[in-house]
């Protein structure tokens, strides 16, 4: 019990420090960014960009999903040499979880034969990882250099205009793909017909984690909104909206997918009309 | 272009996430994939297996209810057959036990009424030799006994 209360006062201390510490410190030297430029650059990325190998002036954002794709590639290539062969006929934890997602995002692609692999169900399980994992990497807000000398926090991948729009093209070629293979003309008329969707995924996308970045962006703009604050709008938004987005892009092209590639039922013979005499 | 659309970076944005997906195709999806199928391939192995199994020991159950009843059917059949065999044993050793009493008593009655007779023949012969050696003695001791004798007599008999 005493030891309980030491801990206690210890953590007190500590916290009302850094409060000290950080309302009398003040914000760093040098120019300082107005929340005007900030907000219109997390739109635009037209101020701050980040140099590509030496190669080209990139979006952060690209940065950010080649970062979020090394990282993944290199984690499923642990869990590939490392994981999976020691798998069971009954899970563990890990395992579970790991099959979990896969079943979980083939149910979403309506895959027709569960037991195989299918192209849908890649490529939706794929699209799921990166979104959830892509607009989770703004949590840790890994520090980039701009070419302009600024320091910036590397913003989730789909928060660009160019990766939502990379996205929602993608994903509408796949489901025009499904529709050629499985249905033929049917399934190219089917999905022409759908031409909004292209554009109406990339920029249900781009709204979302954008709106998700702006909020955040603002709240850490201002030193009075920096306490207890971003653990919701931060953590929680974040986990939230990555889950949303994830489910809602996989669930749609899952379901224009499946609907494009349904063969067209053949019609009804029509009853030959009897002349009258 | 508007809102700073580069077509450069989303073909880069489309071959980092190529690349993603493919990756995670062959690393994760794929494997994990096949295991699941690869288990529930064994599951229904399995079950199939089981299911032949079950149907195996139904087969085999009526082959043995039907054994046993033909074995049972057998039974009866057996011992209704041994019933009438020991049946007729039992009658023919009854007829048999039967003639042999009434040949015995046959044999026992002709023996008997050849051994009355003889005995019959031997005391009349003994009888006569006995009257005889009597007669000789009288005849022999005293010569007048046939006198004495119609005497005796007429004493006995009382005249009218």
């Amino acid at each position: 019990m005493k030891q309980h209360r030491k801990g206690l006062l210890v953590w007190l201390v500590i916290v009302a420090v850094l409060l000290v510490l950080s309302i009398t410190v003040g914000p760093p030297s040098g120019p300082h960014e107005d929340v005007k430029i900030a907000m219109r650059d997390a739109v635009l990325h037209d101020v701050n960009r980040v140099s590509l190998f030496g190669l080209k002036d990139v979006n952060p954002a690209l940065i950010s999903a080649m970062m979020v794709s090394a990282i993944l590639l290199v984690a499923a290539l642990l869990i590939r040499l490392l994981v999976i062969p020691k798998f069971k006929p009954v899970p563990g934890k890990f395992q579970l979880v790991l099959e979990t997602v896969v079943g979980t995002l083939d149910n979403m692609a309506l895959v027709r034969e569960p037991g195989k692999c299918s192209f849908i169900g890649a490529y939706v399980f794929a699209a799921g990882v990166y979104i959830f994992f892509g607009t989770l990497f703004e949590l840790f807000g890994v520090q980039a250099v701009a070419t302009n000398g600024h320091p910036i926090a590397l913003s989730a991948p789909l928060s660009d205009v160019n990766a939502a729009i990379c996205m929602g093209c993608m994903s509408y070629l796949v489901i025009l793909g499904g529709g050629v293979v499985h249905a033929g003309m049917h399934g190219v008329k089917a999905t022409l017909k759908e031409f909004s969707l292209p554009i109406s995924m990339s920029f249900r996308l781009f709204g979302a984690l954008l709106s998700g970045l702006l909020v955040t962006e603002l709240v850490y703009h201002y030193i009075a909104l920096s306490y207890v604050l971003p653990v919701l709008v931060g953590v929680m938004f974040t986990l939230l909206h990555a889950l949303v987005q994830a489910y809602v892009l996989t669930m749609l092209v899952g379901m224009y997918y499946h609907e494009v590639s349904e063969k067209p039922e053949s019609a009804p013979a029509r009853p030959k009309k009897h002349e009258s005499r | 272009m508007p809102l700073n659309i580069d077509w450069q970076q989303i073909l880069l944005h489309l071959l980092n996430f190529v690349i993603l997906a493919g990756g995670l195709y062959f690393l994760l999806y794929k494997p994990v994939k096949d295991f699941m199928a690869q288990r529930e391939q064994q599951y229904k192995e399995i079950d199939e297996s089981a299911r032949k199994d079950r149907e195996e020991a139904e087969k085999l159950r009526k082959a043995a209810q039907e054994r046993l009843d033909a074995v049972e059917d057998e039974i009866v059949q057996m011992r209704s057959k041994a019933s009438d065999e020991i049946e007729a044993e039992k009658q023919r050793q009854f007829a048999e036990a039967r003639a042999e009493a009434r040949r015995i008593l046959e044999t026992a009655g002709k023996t008997a009424e050849l051994r009355s007779k003889k005995a019959l023949a031997d005391s009349n012969e003994e009888l006569r030799a006995l009257a005889m050696q009597a007669v000789q003695k009288l005849i022999i001791n005293d010569g007048n006994a046939l006198d004495r004798f119609l005497d005796a007599a007429e004493r006995e008999t009382p005249h009218e």
